[in-house]
């Protein structure tokens, strides 16, 4: 490993400290906006307390001023203590942990087709620019990128559910929830295609995907046209590289310098984009979750905000920032390795 | 000038004519172009920026790039096997043998030449295979007793690691061979090069690679696109030395494309001055020194700093191509314009033996 | 031939980007539908005139059941849950629309202008400070992130708007810093201010106007994902009240209705396929018309 790539990761590993602490400083900045009363839920565990109000107050010092109130804060969050959820009478911490595995679950399978399909749509509109392929693939991208979401979803369903009875919103059918209440299948990861190979359940593994091709064609068609895009373009600004031309020089077929040389090049900035990508995954969560009654954190998230319930509102949001920093550490380090130019320095 | 070869040619372009199809509208790069290259010579092509001395090089080998488009003309050219071609009729299949077999280039920024992920020996490995795979096979059917040893002994039966394997050999025997190139590029410890990459090694070192890459399959033409401009003056002097000894050795035709009087007066034996698209002036190197005919020509040698006497350029500016000047491209900065000069386009003609001008001022009118 | 161009670079710049959008069929289109969506917004009381003594804004109602009815002479594109009238909702949901985009991109600019100019002209400290705020707010999935600042405002579409300015200004921000970077590295600015010019005169007079078309690119294509995210809100039930003429509120009011009815299960389509079609049209118009806007002044693109 050469030095330059260590202290890359060093600097990189540095840097996201500061930036995670400015993600709870926002996020405490907007708890500020409330009233201390109102703040109080965010600090307890049991709902109890919630009547001996003016003892949380001052307890956790929320008529302090706010750098006090700070760290107080920061302290209960490091406990693992987001506060108490109202609208759904449990602990944030808990909701989140109970329903992460639906949204993992969905993001486990539209992140990798998004990314897998942008590629190949952005490669071949890139190969074939200006012809009528080109044509249709962008066309097919700028509509994705102004299809409402919640829209999509809601056209999907009624065709698919209301028209052809298939594809019916939630996790599970009915049965198959059952079956999981009733103890016979057990439940390892909360990821049902995944828990029902592990239980050898081929019905329940069927069912399950059923209910994903929607929300997951929703996701997909969403964000695919954000990769495609910068796939495209990448593609189009290696083949104009002068690599390329001394590539033809040298007597490479087109496929080989297209495939061995321009692609490898033009994926770097789409690794860098798929950071980016996880944010749009996140936001379609929210909106695709609450459409489909697919019951994941951001299904919980929306339900929360119409009801005003401040501490999953908030916890639901620092969780997709702490989220949106590892991923786009993640993905500095991946590109960090795969180009030379900074693995050898 | 026949539509035949001479014997003693190895490649004629003859009338090319490229245009550029942009937004802001058609640029004529290059206009009816005329040059030949004798066997085993160096011909130098000079000019300025836009003058489409590139353009002609890339066409060359059938590479223009978009949005050029060959207008018209042929590239006649000698193959290996005596047959003579017309380049810009051949389809892609043929081309493929060409390029980089019988016709190599080299390039101005070596780094952007090499392609930033893969080492230097993985490209130049690339050349070999594309180009002399038979004997690459041959030497690695003979590695093979040797490296059928361990787990590849088994491993080399399956169908998907037969070709692993296949690949593996084919990479050993194609080191041997790319370290004796890069021995002959004089670069030292060439067993360390092989695994860099090309970010790691100097300009002047990338050059030699991008040279090595070329030079991989005994091309008999070499095309050089100012390879010296953006190195120092010192690694220039290296690698044009380089240069001329790999011609001798190879027995190569070189085209050498560059603004730089000065390199020209070494290198070439004979020279091609452009402007704008077209070709003004072909002769020997020291006849073109001694005795410019073109008015071009002649400021392009004024205007070469000497230590005493006062900056002379060229007046006016290069040309707009999109909307070219009237007849001959050069008369609103000729100080010898006369009236038929904004008519017509004066032709290349020869006025003495291998002294070729296109200027009204020496006939063809 | 002229050796010497009488004409303003920048009337120059704006012609043949004027030449370009007209010659691709995918920027007129786009340029089509925003005259389109433009031409109802300014004629919205004309074409749907408000039922006196209420806001406007609301939509009349044919009475308050629930089932929503299909279009008739009446209401043109029917009724939505609770009887709201469509056709009115439709048109002066372009209003709305308009309303949120173009405050949003608007304010969010500004700020964006105003951070970002500061930031890449002094660079040192300040510039540091200032992009790891900007970091900080681009380190959230802008609709969570709203979502957040609207339960701190409560449920409106003014807090909607706001929470989106908040969103919106660190992308304005990192680009107008970018370019005046770029633009503070060229030899003009040192010259004005060899010349005694204060800070804020070069920044306005000649730093920013060469950084006028990238922004004009990102405020067209942020048009429509602005108008989209707000649009999610309200579907969310986070911004326009019921009964407001907001194209995310009224789908919103068609989740019910999605299945049909017994036998028909698309009796409803009008709840939803409207409303949804003029949202999709409005933001691919300013898409459109953004790429195009992005392709015209990109130097890569400038062939044919």
């Amino acid at each position: 490993m050469g030095s330059n790539l260590r202290t890359y990761i060093a600097r990189r590993l540095l840097l996201v400290i500061p930036t995670l602490i400015g993600v709870t400083l926002l996020i405490f900045a907007v708890t500020q906006l409330f009233d201390p009363v109102q703040r109080a839920s965010l600090y307890i565990r049991d709902p109890k307390n919630l009547r001996a109000i003016d003892e949380v107050i001052r307890k956790y010092g929320l008529d302090q001023p706010f750098y006090i109130q700070y760290f107080s804060w920061l302290s209960q969050l490091l406990e693992g203590n987001l506060g108490w959820s109202q609208s759904l009478h449990m602990r944030v911490i808990d909701a989140l942990v109970t329903r992460a595995p639906a949204t993992i679950e969905l993001a486990m399978y539209a992140a990798p087709l998004t990314i897998i399909l942008g590629i190949r749509l952005g490669k071949l509109s890139a190969v074939k620019k200006d012809t009528w392929v080109d044509h249709f693939t962008r066309a097919f991208a700028i509509i994705g990128w102004s299809l409402p979401a919640f829209w999509l979803g809601i056209v999907l369903l009624a065709f698919f559910y209301g028209g052809l009875g298939i594809f019916s919103p939630g996790r599970l059918s009915p049965w198959a929830e059952a079956l999981i209440r009733s103890g016979e299948f057990k439940v390892y990861t909360g990821l049902y295609t995944i828990d029902s190979i592990l239980n050898l359940n081929a019905a329940v593994f069927l069912d399950a995907l059923s209910h994903l091709v929607l929300p997951v064609t929703t996701l997909t068609i969403i964000d695919v046209a954000l990769i495609m895009r910068i796939m495209r373009s990448s593609m189009l600004e290696q083949l104009g590289k002068t690599y390329i031309i001394a590539a033809r020089a040298r007597g490479l077929d087109e496929k080989t310098v297209v495939d061995k040389h321009a692609t490898k090049n033009a994926l770097i900035p789409v690794i860098t984009i798929s950071g980016l990508l996880t944010a749009g995954m996140l936001s379609g969560m929210v909106i695709t979750e609450t459409i489909f009654e697919f019951k994941g954190v951001g299904y919980f998230a929306a339900h929360a905000a119409t009801q005003l319930d401040i501490p999953a509102v908030l916890g639901f949001a620092l969780l997709t920032g702490i989220i949106f920093v590892i991923a786009n550490l993640i993905v500095d380090l991946l590109y960090a390795y795969v180009d030379p130019r900074i693995r050898l320095g | 000038m026949n539509s035949m070869l001479d014997n003693a040619e190895k490649l004629r372009v003859k009338d090319l004519i490229v245009r550029f199809y942009t937004y802001e509208g058609i640029v004529k790069a290059v206009e009816k172009a005329n040059l030949n290259l004798i066997k085993g010579e160096t011909l130098g092509i000079v000019g300025e920026t836009g003058s489409g001395k590139s353009v002609t090089a890339l066409t060359i080998m059938a590479l223009t790039p978009p949005p050029g488009k060959v207008e018209g003309g042929s590239i006649l050219f000698q193959r290996a096997t005596g047959e003579v071609v017309d380049i810009l009729k051949l389809n892609e299949a043929v081309l493929l043998k060409i390029r980089g077999k019988e016709i190599s280039m080299i390039f101005q920024e070596p780094n952007a030449a090499l392609d930033p992920l893969y080492t230097v020996g993985d490209q130049i490995a690339e050349a070999l295979l594309t180009h002399r795979r038979a004997e690459m096979l041959e030497a690695a059917r003979e590695l093979e007793a040797v490296e059928s040893r361990g787990l590849w002994k088994i491993l080399k039966n399956i169908p998907y690691f037969r070709e692993r394997f296949k690949e593996k050999l084919l990479k050993k025997a194609a080191q041997k061979e790319i370290i004796e190139l890069l021995r002959l590029m004089e670069i030292p410890d060439p067993e360390r090069i092989i695994n860099a990459y090309p970010h790691e090694l100097s300009g002047g070192m990338q050059q030699r690679i991008v040279i090595a890459i070329a030079l991989a399959c005994s091309p008999a033409v070499l095309l050089a696109d100012e390879p010296t401009t953006n190195l120092d003056v010192t690694v220039q002097a290296q690698i044009l030395d380089l240069i001329r000894r790999l011609k001798e050795r190879f027995k190569t035709s070189v085209i050498y494309i560059t603004h730089d009087m000065g390199v020209i007066a070494e290198l070439s034996d004979r020279v091609a001055v452009m402007y704008a698209g077209n070709v003004v002036e072909v002769a020997p190197t020291r006849e073109i020194f001694k005795n410019p005919l073109h008015p071009y020509t002649k400021a392009l040698l004024d205007s070469i700093p000497r230590p005493g006497s006062p900056f002379k350029s060229i007046p006016g500016i290069v040309p707009n191509l999109v909307n070219p000047p009237s007849g001959c491209r050069f008369h609103p900065r000729c100080s010898y314009v006369m009236d038929r000069c904004i008519e017509g386009t004066p032709p290349l003609i020869e006025v003495s033996k291998g002294h070729y001008v296109a200027c009204f001022l020496h006939g063809g009118a | 031939m002229r050796l010497i161009d009488s004409e303003s670079p920048r009337i120059k710049e704006l012609k043949f980007i004027w030449k370009r959008l007209r010659s691709s069929p995918l920027s007129l289109a786009g340029l089509a539908i925003i005259i389109f969506f433009t031409l109802i917004a300014i004629f919205a009381p004309v074409l749907a005139p408000p039922r006196g003594g209420r806001d406007p804004y609301m939509m009349p109602r044919f009475g308050f059941s629930p089932t929503p009815r299909p279009p008739s002479p009446e209401a043109i594109f029917g009724t939505t849950e609770g009887q709201y009238d469509l056709y009115y909702g439709i048109i002066w949901g372009t209003r709305t629309a308009y309303r949120i985009g173009l405050l949003v991109v608007l304010a969010s600019a500004l700020v964006g202008i105003v951070i970002g100019s500061i930031a890449g002209y002094y660079k040192g400290v300040i510039d540091e400070v200032l992009m790891r705020i900007t970091d900080i707010f681009l380190a959230f999935p802008s609709l969570i992130l709203a979502m957040a600042f609207v339960v701190a405002f409560g449920r409106s579409l003014d807090s909607v708007t706001l929470a989106l300015i908040i969103v919106s200004w660190p992308s304005y921000a990192r680009l107008i810093r970018g370019e005046v970077l770029k633009v503070t590295a060229e030899d003009f600015v040192e010259a004005a201010k060899a010349v005694g010019c204060s800070d804020f005169r070069v920044i306005v007079k000649h730093v920013l106007p060469n950084t006028i078309f990238p922004l004009l690119v990102m405020a067209s294509l942020d048009i429509g994902s602005i108008v989209l995210t707000a649009a999610a809100l309200s579907f969310l039930g986070l911004g326009a009240p019921t009964g407001y003429s907001d194209w995310g509120q009224i789908i919103s009011l068609s989740r019910n209705w999605i299945t049909g009815a017994p036998g028909n299960p698309f009796a409803y389509w009008h709840t939803y396929i409207i409303p949804g079609v003029f949202l999709f049209l409005f933001v691919m118009g300013w898409n459109l018309l953004g790429d195009a806007l992005r392709d015209a002044l990109d130097p890569m693109m400038r062939r044919r």
